[in-house]
């Protein structure tokens, strides 16, 4: 998808650039696809920025900031097209790896001033789609499940995203949000946290997964596909009928 | 041996970080511990005396004596001991101990021989000041001594509405606690531990019985 | 044994004689956190009290400060520890100072061999044959209760907790509550056997049970050791919260006090407290106050009726001063609420005795690379998600995501890493920085995938999956499916 292209475009009409970060590259396509044509829906045109790569995350929280760099700044590249057009990015995490972090990252180089005008083009997904609430809405979304929103832990504590994920699911006929307990810790995930100490990553998810049973929920939403693939791993291997998906497939589906 | 110049000097020669200064006076601040607007301060004392766990009484001066010597009474309690910050209460508080049978020694006395002070039943205390916010009774080395307040298995503290104090704040940036010695305390309750297994267990290494008499005129 | 002597007429238990206490907590494991955490999730009650009782702190700290401004709150804490630390040699000094005039002898330890030194000289001074000792994570991280057998001194950890982790020769597993992982049938099984008959398996009788012997040593002791919550500079005073009171006795029955405190405790002012207390408090056990507030300035004064004849306090430095001024200063500001480890989604699962060390949780993984050095005490830094939630409750708003971060990248930087990360990481960026190499690997390895995979799911065990795959499958999300 890293082709440029522009997946749809009319004239007049707004662009939004999606940048579908590498989990979105390599095992979370359909969520990129999804989000790609949500967008459309909503009337954006939407563009994949050339060359862009990943955010850097995995090296930047591990301390490994060379690498990181040089990573980051592939896709800093990318993104840096000369446009003042949104950066939507379906992960909360590579967002707030983007917006936050970047400046450290960057600080004293020559991307410096790059780092900065893209941490203020780029936009959460979620964050983003709240506030085409009403835009949603007129697309009549209907999807009938129990629904429980998994908080990311940089989108929820670094962004400070809480209420506009929830927002867009509201927007959906027929889905019944459900709020776990302890809905708001870590899934274990962590990124490479995940296979330094997978036995502790794993019983981190399951202390969120035992949780969904007892509440009948169908649906695990997050807008993030480092926690997406943990709790969704975790689910299929258990054999659990719940389906863990990004929003933007849920809405996908919704609207579909 | 590391001596103080060469500790210190040490220390010294670190880089000095980010210095966000300090007020020289802290407001009081916005704090579970402390007042909120318009509340009796005795009101709130007696509320967070029963959250602690501690057992409050509003009691007339003229009958602090009797009504100190009943709750020891009919406690059971025969070996007493009674601390110098009693002040005025002191000799009512002995003399109706007496009275009904109960033996009510000088905890100076007492504690000059550990054995007999932790077969104390118990000891009834004045205080330096009880703050209304926390609940909390503060006694001091030279009032109640270092152990009065928590040497025996109950503690009576008698405390006058004048010493109550809001919160925190106003307890230390007071003048209450002005000629405390060598120790300043607060107790909040009866001692407890929930180390086993988060059970609440009153009674540990202090008193499990704890009575706030409040004396107002 | 000073203490089986017979005191109110009763003999002391058999199994009262001081407990040993383990040796070598002094040195860090060789083994890894990934062991050592498996250690404590291999025991289920472990985990569960672990989690349900972190959980029920964390939340009774939310309650606590619900209605008030509890960010303003960790401003002004902030404000206070951050002015204390830039000024540290100067509010030291003033300690010192005040705290020599109300009779205080001052001592002074660079570090943990000399912490343990002076403490053992002490007792041989003051000849001291038995202490009493209330919670202190100074003394763990020096490991005093060995030194102190070591002189030939009987230890008794009052705590109740604390007495537990003694006696069974283990390690407290929270800076708060030292016994989170231990059942009520272990301390039933260890007290009856100590008491010699089947003492009632109730929390009230086994409590009932330590007291009574640890009145025995209150009462005997020699000597007392604490810690201390806080210095405060302007009076020369220790200060020591504790709910049983076992920290104000040690302060009050025995001949000789001693505290063992870390220079970064100092605060100016009493004043400064109800800022610091509360937080303090609230954030430990959500509490609106610890049942004790102990502020302690000297010895015995004049007319007093009971105290101390001496009182010592030792300045433990242990790597602190190193901090000073550099990048992890703010681990300084830490007033070991424990709060961090509370909202830890790691800590929950693990426990404190997989960091290691004397501190667990997120500040356990800041503390120990610090203190302990990036060689020996590094890899606990790795042992976080990076969540933030610690960030979030922390009363004195120490960036312990950013310090963990620091310590991430300056491990990296000493090349304290394993090899094959290096390595691995040097491949990935040489890769991930070009594009079209980016694209030609998510095309491969996608398409790798795909081989692996049965329906949309790779659960292949293959040795460079295995890490994820052991535990979750891969999922390629093709469909919606």
């Amino acid at each position: 998808m890293d082709t440029g292209e522009v997946i749809a475009d009319h004239v007049g009409v707004p662009t939004v650039v999606l940048f579908p970060t590498c989990l979105g590259d390599v095992v979370a396509r359909q969520t990129v696809a999804d989000a790609a044509q949500v967008l459309a829906r909503l009337g954006f045109a939407v563009r994949h920025p050339r060359g862009a790569t990943c955010c850097g995350q995995p090296a930047f929280n591990s301390g490994h900031d060379v690498p990181a760099r040089a990573v980051a700044r592939a896709t800093l590249h990318a993104l840096d097209d000369g446009s003042v057009d949104p950066i939507l990015v379906p992960s909360g995490s590579c967002t707030s790896m983007v917006r936050l972090h970047w400046r450290e990252l960057f600080h004293k180089t020559d991307d410096a001033e790059a780092a900065l005008r893209i941490a203020r083009r780029v936009r959460e997904l979620s964050s983003f789609l709240a506030e085409q609430s009403s835009a949603i809405a007129a697309l009549q979304p209907r999807l009938t499940a129990r629904v429980a929103y998994h908080d990311s832990c940089h989108m929820l504590r670094e962004l400070r995203i809480r209420e506009e994920p929830r927002a867009v699911l509201a927007t959906i006929e027929g889905v019944e949000l459900v709020e776990l307990a302890g809905g708001e810790r870590c899934c274990g995930f962590g990124g490479t946290f995940s296979v330094r100490y997978p036995e502790v990553s794993v019983a981190m998810a399951d202390a969120k997964l035992q949780e969904l049973e007892p509440a009948g929920i169908d649906l695990l939403v997050s807008a993030d596909p480092g926690c997406l693939m943990q709790l969704g791993g975790r689910l299929s291997r258990e054999g659990s009928p719940v389906r863990a998906v990004h929003l933007a497939t849920v809405l996908a589906e919704a609207i579909a | 041996m590391t001596d103080r110049a060469s500790f210190l000097a040490a220390i010294r020669a670190t880089p000095r970080g980010e210095d966000p200064g300090l007020p020289d006076r802290i407001q009081a601040p916005d704090a579970p511990t402390e007042l909120r607007a318009g509340e009796s301060p005795v009101e709130r004392l007696v509320a967070e005396t029963e959250l602690v766990s501690a057992e409050p009484h509003r009691v007339a001066r003229a009958s602090v004596g009797e009504y100190v010597a009943e709750l020891l009474r009919a406690s059971g309690s025969t070996e007493v001991a009674l601390t110098e910050d009693l002040a005025a209460q002191l000799v009512p508080i002995r003399t109706a101990c007496e009275a009904v049978g109960v033996h009510a020694d000088d905890y100076r006395v007492v504690a000059t021989d550990r054995a007999r002070a932790s077969r104390l039943h118990a000891t009834v205390t004045g205080c330096a000041a009880a703050v209304a916010a926390t609940g909390s009774i503060v006694t001091t080395a030279a009032g109640a001594g270092r152990a009065g307040a928590l040497i025996a298995p109950l503690h009576i503290c008698v405390v006058e509405e004048t010493q109550i104090v809001d919160g925190l704040h106003a307890l230390f940036d007071g003048e209450a606690l002005a000629g405390a010695g060598s120790l300043l305390a607060l107790q909040s309750g009866p001692s407890r531990s929930a180390d086993i297994e988060k059970v609440l267990i009153l009674g540990v290494h202090g008193p499990g019985v704890v009575h706030l008499v409040i004396v107002g005129d | 044994m000073s203490v089986q002597e017979e005191v109110d007429g009763t003999p002391l238990p058999p199994g009262w004689s001081a407990p040993a206490h383990q040796p070598g907590a002094f040195e860090l494991p060789t083994t890894t956190f990934r062991e050592r955490a498996e250690r404590t999730m291999a025991r289920p009650f472990a985990r569960t009290a672990i989690a349900g009782a972190t959980d029920h702190a964390a939340e009774l700290t939310w309650l606590k400060f619900e209605g008030v401004d509890h960010d303003g709150l960790r401003d002004q804490a902030k404000q206070i520890r951050a002015h204390a630390i830039a000024n540290l040699p100067d509010y030291l000094e003033q300690w010192i100072d005040n705290a020599e005039a109300n009779g205080t002898i001052v001592h002074f330890a660079a570090d943990e061999v000399e912490a343990r030194r002076i403490i053992a000289e002490i007792c041989v001074d003051e000849q001291i044959a038995s202490v009493v000792k209330s919670k202190s994570m100074a003394s763990e991280e020096v490991s005093l209760n060995s030194a102190l057998e070591g002189a030939g001194v009987d230890v008794f950890e009052t705590d109740l907790g604390e007495f537990v982790v003694q006696a069974m020769g283990d390690r407290p597993g929270h800076v708060i509550a030292p016994i989170l992982h231990r059942t009520k049938d272990e301390v039933h099984a260890l007290f009856s056997e100590m008491a010699g008959r089947e003492l009632p398996n109730e929390a009230e009788a086994l409590t009932a049970f330590a007291r009574a012997g640890l009145r025995h040593a209150f009462l005997t002791a020699d000597g007392g050791i604490s810690g201390g919550n806080f210095l405060i500079a302007e009076t020369g005073e220790v200060m020591l919260v504790t709910n049983e009171g076992n920290g104000r006795l040690t302060t009050a029955a025995p001949r000789v006090h001693i505290a063992l405190v870390g220079i970064e405790k100092v605060i100016p002012r009493r004043r400064d407290l109800p800022v610091l207390l509360p937080l303090l408090t609230g954030h430990g056990t959500g509490q609106q106050i610890t049942t004790y507030v102990t502020i302690t300035g000297g010895p015995r004064r004049g007319a007093e009726p009971d105290g101390p004849e001496r009182t010592h306090v030792v300045l433990l430095d242990a790597g602190r001063s190193a901090l000073l001024g550099g990048e992890f200063e703010e681990a300084l500001h830490c007033i070991r609420c424990g709060a961090c480890q509370n909202v830890c989604p790691v800590y929950r699962q693990v426990g404190g005795h997989a960091y290691g060390w004397v501190y667990g949780g997120p500040i356990g993984a800041v503390l120990t690379p610090l203190f302990r050095g990036q060689e020996e005490g590094g890899e606990v830094a790795q042992a976080t998600t990076l969540c933030g939630a610690c960030d979030d409750i922390c009363p004195v708003r120490i960036p312990l995501h950013d310090l963990l971060l620091g310590l991430r990248r300056q491990r990296a930087e000493q090349a304290q890493t394993p090899r094959r990360e290096q390595l691995a990481f040097a491949a990935w960026g040489a890769v991930w920085s070009r594009p079209r190499l980016y694209r030609a690997s998510t095309v491969v390895g996608g398409a790798a995938l795909r081989v692996l995979a049965r329906g949309d799911a790779v659960s292949t065990r293959l040795p460079g999956l295995r890490r994820w795959t052991d535990g979750r499958d891969l999922l390629l999300r093709r469909g919606r499916g």
